[in-house]
């Protein structure tokens, strides 16, 4: 019980975080009414997931084969496509929030968000939804024997126990200040992203498109990525003990430009300081 | 929007090129074949000695009657096999070294290892 406890909880939560994020964005960005967006794109993925899970199972031949590989890592990269579009988003929209007066943002900026947030949602569910459902139904197979109805119970547990550190996160985001909430989201997704672009490239290593896989070093004797938090920091943040050059490539570069994206302030010349020449000179006072 | 919109634009295009080469890459057969089965939760063998810098390819059958996930970080690998299915898993040309794999749905008892020399 325990075990399936700890595998629906990780997987669920890594899910239930990033849908606490979104339904908190909205409500600061004053923009509540959007959460059915989000509610219809985490459904829709569920839906998503039991649909391919059921392909998986029923269908046979290439396409049920190497189709969920390429369904899997054509999810991840999306998703990165659409985590960078929103962390770009609110880069650019960091000054406009500066002032705690402006909380709504202009309607006009948020007609495409209620889409964009919704995928978002779409893609983290959907992301480990398909393994999740197949794992869920496995157990579902074995309530001939006593065990297997602790073992879903502790599946069930898992899934309660996701959403509500979904919520939870949900609860804390929408009390920050919304400056603070868009700095802490915007550093959490460009990791968040980061690991999965660097995790779909190591993917595609897995599957012979790109060369290599070939460890660079090996951190697991610090914190293995098998273990509980090890595997969690693996699924959220993108932690390899063992990775290979050209994931830790893919993170760095990606890191390197979506922080430009995501912190625009980092390109721009300081208010303050100025050039020297049009620095006005203040009279000394004696 | 432009630059949002552009570099989404380029991350699509990238992804389907991707997606496409790697629908060719895994439509191809793998050299040496390594016979796997999954009984009981547990890998049968559990230990897998191939010869280093040679790739080759796991045929995993599972004969539970639950799906399983075999999932290996160093082998990038991440597959569910539902029950009675058996599902085929290449392996790149590996260095001499210890390459550990297990099932995600039951991590506990189904563990293995690929040991490359």
């Amino acid at each position: 019980m325990g075990a399936t406890f700890v595998v629906v909880l990780r997987e669920g939560f890594e899910a239930a975080l990033l849908l606490g994020i979104v339904y908190a964005y909205l409500a600061q960005i004053g923009h509540a009414e959007s959460r059915r967006y989000v509610t219809l794109g985490g459904a829709l993925a569920i839906a998503a997931s039991v649909a391919m899970g059921a392909a998986v199972t029923g269908l046979s031949g290439p396409l049920a084969d190497f189709g969920p590989d390429v369904i899997a890592v054509g999810v991840i990269f999306v998703a990165v496509a659409l985590l960078t579009w929103h962390g770009w988003w609110m880069g650019r929209h960091a000054r406009e929030i500066r002032g705690e007066v402006q909380r709504r943002i202009d309607e006009a900026h948020a007609t495409r968000r209620p889409w964009m947030v919704g995928l978002i949602a779409f893609t983290g569910v959907f992301r480990e939804g398909a393994e999740t459902v197949l794992f869920l139904w496995g157990l579902l197979t074995q309530l001939e024997n006593p065990t297997g109805w602790t073992a879903l119970a502790g599946g069930a547990a898992g899934l309660a126990g996701a959403g509500i550190l979904g919520w939870l996160v949900f609860q804390g985001g929408r009390r920050l200040s919304i400056q603070r909430f868009f700095a802490v989201t915007s550093v959490f997704l460009l990791f968040l992203a980061a690991g999965l672009f660097s995790g779909g490239v190591g993917r595609l290593q897995g599957f012979g498109v790109l060369p290599g896989g070939d460890a660079l070093w090996d951190t697991s004797w610090l914190l293995d990525d098998h273990g509980s938090l090890g595997g969690f920091l693996a699924g959220v943040v993108g932690y390899r003990a063992r990775p290979s050059s050209l994931e830790i490539a893919a993170y760095v570069t990606y890191l390197a430009a979506a922080a430009l994206l995501f912190f625009p302030a980092l390109l721009s010349r300081p208010a303050r300081g100025g050039s020297r020449l049009t620095k006005p000179v203040e009279p000394s006072r004696a | 929007m432009r630059l949002g919109g552009y570099s989404t634009l380029v991350a699509l295009a990238t992804s389907l090129a991707l997606l496409t080469t790697a629908a060719h890459s895994l439509a191809d057969e793998g050299p040496e074949q390594i016979v796997v089965t999954i009984e009981n939760h547990r890998f049968r063998p559990d230990e897998i000695r191939v010869k280093a810098g040679t790739p080759f390819t796991l045929v995993v059958t599972n004969k539970d009657a639950k799906p399983e996930e075999i999932e290996s970080k160093d082998l990038r690998v991440e597959k569910v096999i539902p029950a009675g299915r058996t599902a085929s898993i290449r392996v790149r040309a590996l260095k001499p070294g210890t390459y550990p794999f297990f099932g995600e749905f039951n991590p506990t008892t189904a563990r293995g290892r690929i040991v490359a020399e």
